[in-house]
């Protein structure tokens, strides 16, 4: 009998795979409603990918700090505990960088392409799509990772997954708030 | 960072917390963090670069749009945590090289990859249908299902392969494979992915 098996693997990964791709769907479905300003403007079609990106990755690492310490067994409280505090900031932090770093790549790529956005216009979109991040993807993170360690579920398995997901709605949503706030 | 007193020792909880600050210190984590996340930032402007080249697919595949998030989402959930577990695997000894005859090795990448069929499937199903309901225009089941199916196989298999490779490599290297194989992995799997998908649609579109 081997360690992994074919079958433990599908049954284990499944639940969680079919929540995140109705999630996908509907990060699909909000993606193709802006098509139209995305093929209009290629360097926020450009930023898309990214901007999906960035707010699953910090994410993701908040929530692997916070197991890892729900794990070695510190008290984890939401208000007192600087391992939640530092954790919280540090994401932001790194999310802030990258998203600024995002957009000053991404506009010299369209000046080199010949063509020229405003480069506020692409600190807007990222603006509001960090916003996002650190309201409901780290927020979202911060409690899902106590809850799950409270119900015994391994977050690897959980909140990682589903912290992805959410930094893909929150990176659509960002961008179609950003193209209404600009009016593009 | 506090100044221990003598007196201070003593106390255990003051201790306890100066251990949290350290463990847990703001710079410590973003100097650790942020390296890898500029690079995965450049890795997702390239496979956006790709994305803005596929405005002609993007027109004439309706849906195609639709399926972007979830392909992308297939390589980050399920060939990065294949990743991460090969590199458990090697840590307890259960593969020691790249052998595809190795059981826990092959049910590893069998697993995975019949996950991303049946979740890339779902997906091609669930993108079509809620575009129909919403009265949107679909490129039809068939094409949407087909494009997802594909490109989720073929990026899942190669992704698979180098995961492999990844994982035993830098552990021979004497390298910690958990640093460097799941973050390798997402930002070559967003490339690789994005890739597949252009690929799949021109051939959609040539038949």
């Amino acid at each position: 009998m081997t360690y992994y098996t074919v079958k433990g693997l599908v049954k284990r990964g499944l639940p969680i795979l079919i929540l995140t791709c109705f999630i996908a769907v509907l990060v699909g479905q909000i993606l193709s409603a802006e098509e139209q300003i995305l093929v209009k403007y290629p360097a926020i079609l450009i930023m898309v990918p990214v901007l999906m990106k960035i707010g699953g990755d910090t994410g993701g690492m908040l929530g692997a700090r916070l197991s890892s310490a729900l794990h070695l067994g510190f008290s984890v409280s939401l208000r007192k505990s600087p391992v939640v505090r530092n954790s919280f900031i540090a994401a932001a932090i790194v999310g802030l960088i990258s998203t600024i770093f995002a957009c000053v790549i991404v506009w010299f790529i369209d000046i080199y392409s010949g063509r020229y956005i405003p480069f506020y216009t692409l600190f807007v979109v990222g603006i509001f799509v960090y916003t996002l991040n650190l309201f409901i993807v780290y927020l979202t993170t911060v409690v899902l990772s106590l809850a799950s360690h409270k119900y015994g579920l391994d977050p690897d398995d959980t909140v990682i997954p589903l912290v992805a997901s959410l930094g893909d709605l929150s990176g659509v949503v960002g961008i179609f708030i950003a193209i209404v706030v600009l009016s593009l | 960072m506090a100044n221990y007193s003598i007196e201070d020792e003593d106390d255990f909880d003051f201790e306890y917390e100066g251990y949290l600050e350290e463990y847990a210190s703001i710079q410590s984590i973003v100097r650790e963090a942020l390296p890898f996340e500029l690079i995965a930032v450049v890795g997702g402007i390239i496979s956006g670069i790709l994305l803005s080249g596929m405005t002609e697919e993007i027109e004439m595949i309706p849906g195609l749009l639709v399926l972007v998030p979830g392909i992308m989402g297939l390589r980050g959930n399920i060939s990065s945590s294949l990743g991460s577990r090969l590199t458990s695997a090697i840590h307890m000894g259960l593969i020691d090289g790249v052998d595809w005859k190795n059981k826990e090795l092959q049910n590893n990448i069998v697993g995975s990859m019949v996950l991303t069929v049946i979740i890339s499937f779902l997906l091609g199903v669930l993108s079509h249908s809620v575009s129909v309901v919403l009265g949107l225009q679909s490129a039809g089941l068939l094409k949407l299902t087909f494009i997802s199916v594909t490109a989720g196989f073929i990026s899942g298999i190669l992704l698979a392969i180098l995961s492999a490779y990844l994982a035993v490599g830098t552990f021979r290297l004497g390298l910690d494979p958990d640093n460097i194989v799941t973050p390798a992995i997402a930002t070559v799997g967003d490339i690789l992915s994005m890739m597949t998908i252009f690929f799949v649609a021109r051939l959609v579109l040539y038949i």
